[in-house]
């Protein structure tokens, strides 16, 4: 018996992001090239695993998901505060291709977060799956503790060359035409 | 000058003689004690206490005439916390644990299938899958839709990662899912399972009446009789599953936590700390007043006796068998535990037996004390006077609003003292053990904290929910705006108010509990030794004779046991309120004050 699944994801656009009115959705902000142009984080995670565990664990829940794709900044900081102040709950999720990930809250300033993952390449699907219920769970008002990571001080050395080129590929995707975030329906097939 | 060391907080007051037999207190100092109460290492603080307070009065240390110390009470408290309970599951016939998001509503009946074997069950067979964590959830859902399409029964789900929803939401059947099953693999396959998950907001029914799991297992009079442990230790749960196994079962134990010998003037009694802490304190009142208390060797509590009566004897320097325990305070509390045996990490509340131990000897060598202040300050004169329970008296009447009799309650971090002035001018005094020490270490316990300070914190402070980046909401239901954004790691936390800072409480119990656990814990403590205290001081023992309490020491500044112990005392018909020493001190600087004010009684100096 199959075990685990293999999909791909895809993307449909729905058009310019509104801002959610109903206080059960978690926003997740993805920057340019997310699953797009780029499709595996810095430790070759799927992209579609990413976000399918971070939705994953939004749905365990109880809560619902949307994903909105920024073209006007490729910073996490930026992309999780533009996709919090979309969120119908305030809170929001912050993504970006390489892997780091955030969760923001809509009254916090860009540069703060609730939560922090800078090390992309120690995030592996179960976190991903607990940065998702950690959102949620904010969403609802609870008190989570706070998603254990691990440090590693090696991953600055060993990764930074390919994290630079990862964030130019990711910037090449930017669009100051789009002022808005684009709403994207997600699909595993 | 009157100087106060306590176990806690050394005060200082200076008061200077203006006209015949009339004081003015011109200044106060205080700070923190160093080393324990009566030995050398106090000298330190007090000379902290004494810049301070001449610093206050623009005065220099040599102008002082006389600095008098207190007789301090030979009291030294210690608390001990022992596990009476644990709970055992033999044989894996239950889980109990409460995941936070099961799936799915009711109950469900079946034999435990491995998910990966539900292709070799035949149509209208009743089932309930077991669904380990490599098995991905969406996978899981197909193949639980695949079977319910070949007309397998499949009536709930056990599953070992945090699942339950997710599953839940992609099956075309309605059934009960339990997850987080951290021990997956111990689940016995092919025995007869229920599997209950009560709707949001409730509490599962069928599996905590010992009938309703009767029916579902066709038990007999005497099985049932067996399952009625099981059915209580699942009883406020969301969710359950339950397993017929024919070993199975489930046993709270009493561990032997050995037994407490109380030497009184009237008798011996021989109390078991197991039969809880009610029963250890009707055996204490039984054989009042206490001479010794020892225990049973070789056993913990007897561990924990010695332990006080070693410390002490290092103060004192006294021999251990002059040291005696004059007062115990048991209390009940709680203990989250694993439970043993048990299939997901399921956590149960343990009894547990609180102990504080307090001990009087001869004397402290306060002499000592004395003697090295002298070599700090050789200009002034230094005596040691008057009892400390007296000087609290006196500086105690300082209070506006108060008269004899009087009983003064002395609440401080390790022993809870009474001294009662009558009518007559007669002085009777009473040392309890158990006080803020003890608060903390219940608190600590009940919420499994393992973090002492976190635990004092939570004593001293009011509590407030941080609901969003611009409000907070008081224990007490009312709204705080701010203005600024509030620091990002407060969100959506509980925080302590510590003098209008907010600081976060590290654990995910509710506002509501922690406030349960503080005030039960305040309560068990400080009100019931308020009413010991009042019965053992007051020579009628009737608390309706005494007008007046006034409350001082440490934990008289707390901000809700003093109204804990009006509202007590109120009962009585007493007025008991906390101290204001001089109509301005609060309940700080009484003995200090008092020290100062005997001074014109002692015909020495007049």
């Amino acid at each position: 018996m199959q075990t685990s699944v293999d999909k791909k994801l895809e993307f449909s656009e729905i058009g310019v992001a509104e801002k959610g009115k109903s206080s059960d959705e978690v926003v997740i902000g993805i920057a340019p090239g997310f699953g797009k142009h780029l499709t595996k984080t810095i430790i070759d995670l799927d992209h579609a695993t990413v976000l399918r565990e971070l939705m994953a664990g939004i749905e365990e829940e109880g809560l619902k998901s949307r994903v909105v794709r920024m073209y006007q900044t490729a910073d996490v900081g930026f992309v999780g505060h533009a996709a919090a102040q979309l969120s119908g709950s305030g809170i929001s999720i912050g993504l970006q291709s390489k892997g780091t990930a955030l969760i923001h809250q809509k009254d916090l300033a860009p540069l703060e977060n609730l939560e922090l993952f800078p090390q992309a390449p120690l995030l592996d699907p179960e976190t991903y799956r607990a940065i998702g219920k950690n959102a949620a769970r904010y969403a609802k008002g609870e008190t989570p503790k706070p998603v254990p990571t691990r440090n590693d001080q090696m991953a600055r050395p060993k990764y930074q060359a390919t994290a630079a080129v990862m964030h130019i590929k990711e910037v090449e995707h930017l669009d100051s035409e789009i002022d808005t975030g684009i709403e994207e329906e997600v699909e595993f097939k | 000058m009157g100087v106060d060391i306590g176990n806690a907080t050394t005060e200082v007051a200076i008061g200077k003689i203006e006209a015949e037999q009339e004081f003015n207190f011109i200044a106060e100092g205080e700070h923190q004690t160093t080393g324990l109460k009566g030995t050398e290492e106090n000298i330190k603080g007090i000379m902290n206490a004494l810049q301070q307070a001449v610093q206050e009065a623009d005065l220099k240390l040599e102008d002082l005439d006389l600095i008098r110390l207190n007789e301090a009470t030979p009291v030294i408290g210690d608390v001990a916390m022992e596990t009476i309970t644990e709970t055992i599951i033999t044989e894996s016939t239950m889980i109990g644990h409460n995941p936070s998001t099961p799936g799915g509503v009711g109950l469900g009946v079946g034999k435990t299938v491995m998910i990966t074997e539900l292709d070799s069950c035949s149509a209208g067979e009743e089932v309930i899958v077991v669904i380990p964590a490599e098995i991905d959830f969406a996978i899981a859902a197909e193949n639980i839709n695949e079977g319910l399409a070949r007309g397998i029964e499949v009536n709930g789900a056990i599953v070992q990662k945090d699942d339950a929803v997710l599953i839940a939401n992609r099956i075309d059947k309605q059934m009960p899912i339990v997850d987080e099953v951290k021990f997956i693999d111990k689940v016995p396959l092919d025995r007869k399972a229920a599997v209950e998950v009560a709707s949001s907001g409730g509490t599962i029914q069928e599996l905590t009446n010992p009938y309703g799991i009767a029916t579902v297992f066709d038990l007999d009079a005497d099985e049932t009789k067996h399952i009625v442990p099981v059915a209580r230790s699942l009883i406020g749960n969301h969710s359950a599953v339950v397993i017929r196994t024919p070993q199975g079962d489930i046993e709270e134990k009493r561990i032997p936590a050995g037994k407490i010998i109380a030497f009184g003037e009237s008798g011996k009694e021989k109390i078991a700390v197991d039969q809880g802490a009610e029963e250890i304190m009707k055996s204490i009142e039984k054989v009042q007043p206490l001479k010794d208390v020892k225990g049973e060797s070789g056993t913990n509590v007897s561990g924990m006796l010695e332990r006080v009566r070693s410390k002490m004897k290092q103060v004192t320097g006294q021999n251990l068998s002059d040291i005696k325990i004059k007062d115990i305070l048991a209390v009940d509390t709680f203990v989250p535990q694993e439970v043993k045996g048990g299939l997901a990490g399921e956590h149960s509340l343990e009894n547990a037996v609180g102990l504080a131990a307090m001990v009087e000897t001869s004397q402290l060598p306060m002499q000592q004390i004395a003697d090295a202040l002298v070599q700090e300050l050789p200009e002034v004169e230094i005596e040691i006077a008057g009892v400390e329970a007296n000087m609290a008296i006196s500086g105690a009447l300082t209070t506006p609003g108060t008269d004899k009799p009087i009983v003064i309650l002395d609440m401080g971090g390790g022993s809870t003292d009474a001294a009662v002035l009558t009518q007559e001018g007669n002085i009777h005094t009473a040392h309890l053990s158990g006080a803020g020490n003890m608060v903390s270490m219940i608190i600590e316990t009940e919420l499994g904290l393992e973090d002492f300070d976190l635990a004092e914190r939570i004593k001293k402070t009011p509590l407030a929910k941080v609901e969003s980046m611009f409000n907070i909401r008081h224990e007490d239901g009312t709204v705080h705006f701010y203005d600024e954004p509030l620091a990002p790691q407060l969100f959506s936390k509980v925080v302590s108010l510590d003098e209008g800072e907010l600081v976060p409480i590290p654990t995910d119990h509710s506002m509501k509990r922690i406030r349960q656990v503080r005030r039960d814990a305040k309560k068990d403590v400080f009100v019931r030794n308020a009413v010991r205290a009042l019965k053992r001081t007051i020579p009628t023992g009737n608390i309706r004779d005494i007008g007046f309490v006034v409350m001082v020491g440490g934990s008289a500044l707390d901000f809700e046991i003093p109204e804990l112990i009006s509202n007590e005392l109120s009962n009585y018909g007493v007025v008991a309120g906390r101290g204001n020493i001089r109509g301005m001190m609060g309940p700080r600087n009484a003995v200090a004050t008092g020290l100062v004010l005997s001074y014109l009684n002692n015909p020495r100096w007049n």
